[in-house]
């Protein structure tokens, strides 16, 4: 369980985090949704101790705060919204960098085969041997996925589970590889580990998140299940333009642009 | 591909694509061999023509241990030329790593001592030490004896590097222009210092000066070898311990913070033994050019960047490069001999230009 209390983040002198408690437990995805500066990056930020905050986090009871970086490394993994390398490392060379801190939680004869392992779980079976820097941005952002999925392996190691921190985890790939990697977002946490994503998709998030928190102007405007968050008040609130949520035939909810303007609605009809 | 499937065919066990590990091993065994020749190499040629077969065949009784040509060789292998080979392997591979350290801290290829400055401030510091040692700082010099002048070129270049890190990087970050034009603003001043502590010199001071500024392993005793030794084998070896450190920053402060590398801790140790490596050198050889930017640059391209194997591999070849440059320094206009630094910069200079030539696209400036 990560608890947040009271959160306050202020990026050179400015404000941006607000107030903000919360709480994702281990098992589930929870989603960060919000406009632009809304403060969802830099919550994540926060959580990662990527930025100084006031307030308090904790994992498991644990103020992270006095955790050194590699406790925190064994209990969590995140991935960036993007990296670029100075050197010409391969795909192999990079995933594997998500072992340094050496725990992974698999047998020490696994380590070897475990980066190809996670790389096919990203669908980059055969990319081992490639050079990072000649992929595409979609590709390097799976290739990082892999990297981060080697980190914490296994979602519950003795019992303790550890967590994912994903920043805009599906922002540059194309449909077929959002939904592969949502469904291994959406694995790790149905083993037992969390998983903390912010995203941009509102339809992604109707289909895989267990628990939402929408965030406005650096505050949290709405949490809970999304059945409780995505309705077309909240979603209004939250994003300032008119949405309308509608429900699947099969699954979930969907959410649909409503029209802006009466003339904009009109063009598309 | 064709390769792996020869090697495989032979029995050797596949491995997986992408993994330069045995490439890593390979060269790292491959290179301390060749330092080993290069090593004996530096022993056995120079101007006197003193043969270091005749020495050992001395030591094995072979020839007569009171031959006088015999004591006048064993005078220079043992005083002159071991202590300069010792030098060259010291000088040469802590050079080597601060580059690589350098470049790994900055996350960037051209960062080197001698281009953004480093250089300069431990310059700065020895300079500081040989005009004022005997008058204004003559308690300081007296205090540390052999060691004042590596000290004072490691306060210098430590100074030197913290500036630099400060200036050229922001949240992480190192912009690659920044960074030189940042390095050559303090080298400048460096330079202005030295300049005025120059004017004030006396003649013999002068001599001193300019013969040290061009870079030379001329003149290596066994004194320079205890001043500089211990610090540049302190550097190497905290810098064993920075290797998967250096991997993960690659990645950036961030990332490599969430991978369990304590950044603050790691950044500090890491500037602590570019300045110990950069300073001990230039204290007792001078500025000595591009042998932290070629030697990395050379085995990333056969190796890869992996830092574990990247390290000790830029050890061992730094010291064959400088002793190789050190055996043409003296041959080439022997009975003369060139300063060492200006035949590393005749290698370097054009070195670094292809890899400008060659990376342009890759650093977007």
């Amino acid at each position: 369980m990560i608890t947040i209390d009271k959160l306050e983040v202020a990026v050179n002198g400015r404000t941006i985090l607000q107030d903000v408690s919360l709480e994702a437990p281990a098992g589930q995805l929870t989603a960060i949704v919000g406009p632009n500066g809304s403060g969802k990056s830099t919550l994540l930020k926060a959580l990662c101790r990527d930025y100084a905050y006031s307030g308090k986090i904790s994992l498991d009871g644990r103020d992270i705060a006095s955790m050194t970086p590699m406790e925190l490394s064994v209990l969590r993994a995140v991935l960036p919204q993007s990296s670029n390398l100075p050197f010409p490392f391969t795909v192999r060379e990079v995933v594997a960098m998500g072992l340094t801190a050496g725990r992974p939680g698999v047998a020490r004869q696994h380590l070897q085969t475990l980066p190809d392992e996670a790389l096919a779980r990203v669908d980059l079976t055969g990319f081992g041997g490639r050079f990072y820097g000649e992929l595409s941005g979609g590709e390097q952002q799976r290739v990082q996925l892999a990297r981060v999925l080697c980190q914490v392996w296994q979602p519950v190691v003795e019992g303790v589970p550890r967590y994912l921190f994903l920043d805009e985890p599906v922002s540059s790939l194309d449909i077929k590889h959002q939904l592969m990697i949502m469904d291994v977002a959406q694995r790790f946490a149905r083993s037992g580990g969390g998983v903390i994503a912010v995203l941009h998709d509102l339809n992604l998030t109707a289909l895989y998140a267990d628990a939402i928190i929408a965030l406005r102007k650096g505050k949290v405007v709405a949490r809970g299940r999304p059945e409780a968050v995505l309705t077309d008040k909240v979603l209004e609130t939250v994003f300032d333009v008119p949405l309308r949520v509608g429900i699947a035939p099969q699954k979930g909810s969907f959410v649909l642009p409503h029209s802006v303007r009466a003339g904009a609605a009109s063009e598309v009809a | 591909m064709t390769s792996t499937m020869i090697l495989h065919s032979i029995g050797v066990p596949a491995r997986p694509e992408g993994d330069r590990s045995h490439l890593g091993r390979l060269a790292v065994f491959a290179l301390a061999l060749a330092l080993v020749a290069a090593m004996a190499l530096s022993v056995t040629t120079g101007a006197s023509g003193a043969s270091a077969l005749n020495l050992i065949g001395a030591w094995l009784g072979f020839v007569p241990a009171d031959d006088a040509a015999l004591l006048r060789d064993s005078a220079v292998i043992l005083n002159i030329r071991m202590p300069r080979m010792v030098l060259g392997v010291l000088i040469g591979s802590g050079l080597a790593v601060s580059g690589l350290l350098m470049q790994g801290l900055f996350r960037n290829p051209l960062a080197d001592p001698g281009l953004v400055g480093v250089s300069s401030g431990s310059a700065l510091g020895a300079i500081v030490i040989i005009v004022l040692g005997g008058t204004a700082l003559a308690p300081f010099t007296s205090a540390l004896g052999i060691w004042a002048l590596p000290a004072a070129a490691f306060c210098g270049g430590l100074v030197i590097t913290t500036i630099l890190y400060r200036v050229a990087t922001r949240g992480g970050q190192t912009a690659i222009a920044t960074m030189l034009l940042a390095g050559i603003a303090i080298g400048a001043l460096a330079g202005a210092f030295s300049g005025l502590l120059t004017y004030v010199a006396s003649d013999n001071q002068l001599r001193d000066l300019t013969f040290w500024g061009m870079g030379s392993l001329a003149g290596a005793n066994w004194i320079k070898v205890a001043a500089a030794g211990p610090i540049i084998i302190c550097a190497l070896a905290a810098a064993a311990f920075l290797a998967r450190g250096l991997n993960a920053m690659t990645l950036g402060e961030a990332t490599a913070s969430h991978l369990g590398v304590p950044v603050q801790r790691f950044k500090r140790l890491t500037i602590l033994s570019v300045a110990a490596a950069t300073g001990a050198s230039v204290a007792v050889s001078g500025g000595i050019g591009f042998v932290g930017i070629v030697v990395p640059h050379l085995l990333r391209l056969v190796i890869g960047p992996d830092h574990r194997y990247l390290l000790p591999a830029s050890a061992l070849l730094g010291a064959t490069f400088l002793l190789l440059c050190d055996a043409l320094s003296r041959t080439i206009v022997a009975p003369a001999e060139l300063p060492i630094g200006i035949v590393t910069a005749a290698f370097g200079g054009p070195f670094f230009l292809w890899i400008l030539l060659h990376r342009r696209s890759a650093f977007a400036w």
